[in-house]
């Protein structure tokens, strides 16, 4: 049993978070359980609290207790819970932090119901209570570490920086070539992951289309987000936010993370009630446009290895990404295979939501990456291009598991890799 | 003015219906409309070009919502039929309020009323199938463990309603002109049986299917069938 004090808080917070989006979704769902086989972990599980509409139903079941006069009144009727029921909050909190908020059930749902907006108040909830993920709150506890101490980590990166430039120079055949940090007045700020891996062939691509550009000492990736502490969240992303006021660039660009571009494009503005004051893009879209311009060119590659394509949810169906990534993938080789279903029906590749960050998750997220997989194996594609980092350490952990004998790539990577120099 | 006393309190119980279903449905509608909005846009891209294809958008998700068939076509094609044919029943009732005059000046009386015959006992048959259709299907697993009593109260109203209408369309001898002088007389707020029906069983079918009717109306504004009106918004916030 939580205490008195603990359980009006959570109930503060249920109100708190009502607004017109969560009210229709809790209204007007029907139940229908439509939206079961469009979510790869019922598919795959067969276990019926993975139901989209299940999840829902959790949170429904509090409101129609607290905020519903017949709910109130005939709690039965609707299976209405308190919010200390002890049941319901632990299958709260393993629906929730297991959804990877792919959206597809958003899609097939005859009402359009955001089963992950839903669940973002469950994540509400459950801080309130003190019952979220601890390793999502540690690694955004991290990061606010990071963003308060950031000059004891720029001596380690910027000696890291320097010694990756001799690589850049040699790849481009630019002895002036390198990566720039902290450059006031550049027109691009680059924000990137922890690791060269996606620092480097970005680099590579920007010094090449002579952008003047500038690295950000910050990773894009925000655990905030995950673990639905909206606070935590905007202090993370005001790191990027305020260097990018200081160095006064005109565009920040996100590196090939999913949820990283829509937190700078959606829900930064949704956290502070203003929009960044700078363009945000993401890196593929630049990548795309820089090929377009003729600012860089890419070779055909002879190879006969069939390439295919993961739309990650957060760049495709939830990030408007489609024919970007396929434009550049065309313009590199003619052995592109589709995957099916694609675009705003691609199935989640069961990484999401950061459920890569979460060893307990492990077992259950290469279990329901099995739908991916066989989608994968279907193509016989021997390379797969997806710029979403959580998608392609999930897609690494399903090649292993699943024995695709694939090679997983981010798409500046493949384009690093082909570039005409 | 020949009735009986349980027909008399459920034609009393109409204009209990009419006032809660109103009622309830603003309350409901006032509710959603003082809510705030979230500040951001979280459609499903790709997003409509304009605001004349997301209209267009918004009408196809309500009422065809293509999607959903690829992913469970049964319940697709049940939920079409069950709808369709609610509709086309419903509009049928409007002969009690005003004879289809349009209709029966073109192809005569007496086809007017096999058409209503035809017509409103095949979708009254469409509607029990599709309705046992849903009732099984929720006993079945996975569904049975997401449903709660609200769904089954809503069929059992539903089935009690479409059953007894069907039982007057098939087995009663009372004609159209008779249930239409009834109903005016509640809308004249003079509830009564004309001969026909007072002197027929058949009334007593009537009165429980309007008692159905009147619990189903009742019970509407506080249950999920707000997706008649829900619908049109919550598809709206997709195409943002």
């Amino acid at each position: 049993m939580l205490d008195i004090e603990k359980k009006e808080l959570m109930i503060q917070t249920l109100k708190n978070k009502v607004n017109k989006q969560l009210l229709y979704y809790l209204d007007v769902c029907a139940r229908c359980a439509i939206c079961r086989d469009a979510c790869h972990q019922y598919k795959v599980t067969r276990d019926p609290k993975y139901i989209p509409a299940y999840r829902a139903e959790l949170i429904r079941r509090l409101y129609k207790k607290y905020f519903s006069v017949l709910g109130k009144l005939f709690p039965k009727i609707y299976e209405a819970k308190d919010i200390d029921d002890e049941f319901l909050l632990s299958e709260l909190y393993q629906v929730t932090y297991a959804c990877t908020g792919c959206r597809r059930c958003m899609y097939y749902c005859p009402f359009s119901i955001d089963t992950l907006h839903i669940l973002s108040v469950a994540k509400a909830i459950l801080l309130s209570a003190g019952m979220e993920n601890q390793i999502l709150r540690e690694l955004s506890d991290a990061a606010i570490m990071k963003g308060e101490n950031i000059e004891l980590f720029k001596d380690i990166f910027v000696t890291m920086l320097k010694e990756s430039e001799p690589e850049i120079r040699e790849k481009i055949k630019d002895k002036n070539a390198q990566i720039p940090i902290d450059k006031k007045n550049a027109d691009v700020l680059y924000v990137a992951l922890s690791g060269m891996h996606s620092i480097l062939p970005a680099a590579i691509i920007f010094d090449k289309a002579k952008i003047n550009w500038t690295l950000s000492m910050f990773e894009a990736a925000n655990y905030g987000y995950f673990l639905g502490d909206s606070q935590k969240a905007k202090t993370i992303a005001d790191r990027i936010v305020s260097e990018a006021k200081r160095l006064n660039v005109k565009e920040v660009i996100i590196t090939e993370c999913g949820h990283a571009y829509r937190v700078m494009n959606f829900f930064y503005e949704a956290w502070t009630g203003q929009k960044p004051p700078f363009k945000v893009s993401a890196l593929i879209d630049s990548i795309s446009r820089y090929i377009k311009d003729g600012l860089i060119e890419v070779n055909k590659n002879p190879s006969s290895e069939i390439v295919t394509y993961h739309d990650p949810c957060q760049v495709g169906r939830n990030g408007g990404f489609f024919e970007e990534p396929r434009y550049v993938i065309n313009a590199i080789t003619d052995n592109f295979r589709e995957l099916t279903p694609n675009r705003t029906k691609s199935w989640c590749c069961g990484g999401g939501g950061g459920l890569v960050a979460i060893p307990e998750m492990d077992e259950f997220r290469i279990k329901t990456g099995e739908i991916k997989a066989n989608q994968i194996k279907e193509t016989e594609a021997r390379i797969i291009i997806s710029p979403c980092e959580n998608c392609r350490l999930q897609l690494d952990s399903l090649n292993e598991k699943y024995g695709m004998d694939i090679k997983v790539k981010s798409m500046m990577e493949f384009v690093a890799e082909n570039l005409k120099v | 003015m020949n009735m009986d006393p349980f027909s008399f309190i459920v034609a009393i119980l109409v204009y209990v219906a009419v006032i809660v279903f109103v009622a309830g449905m603003t309350f409901k509608i006032i509710v959603w409309a003082k809510s705030p909005r979230m500040k951001i846009n979280l459609g499903i891209y790709p997003k409509p070009r304009n605001g004349f294809v997301r209209f267009f958008r918004i009408i196809r998700d309500s009422f065809i919502f293509p999607q959903t068939l690829e992913v469970d076509r049964w319940m697709w094609v049940f939920a079409m039929l069950f709808h369709a044919a609610l509709f086309v029943a419903l509009f049928g009732h409007f002969r009690l309020v005003r004879e289809f005059t349009f209709v029966s000046n073109v192809i005569g009386q007496d086809n007017l009323n096999t058409l209503g015959a035809v017509g409103g006992g095949t979708m009254g048959i469409i509607m029990l199938i599709a309705l046992g259709y849903y009732l099984f299907r929720r006993f079945a697993s996975p569904y049975k463990d997401i449903s709660v009593p609200e769904d089954f109260i809503l069929i059992i109203l539903l089935a009690g309603i479409v059953g007894l209408g069907d039982h007057m369309r098939f087995f009663g001898a009372v004609h159209t002109e008779d249930y239409r002088e009834y109903f005016q007389s509640i809308m004249r707020f003079k509830p009564a049986f004309n001969e026909a029906l007072a002197q027929s069983q058949t009334r007593w079918v009537l009165s429980w299917h309007v008692l159905f009717v009147n619990l189903f109306v009742i019970y509407f504004p506080f249950s999920k069938l707000v997706h008649l009106i829900g619908t049109f918004f919550a598809n709206k916030v997709r195409s943002e």
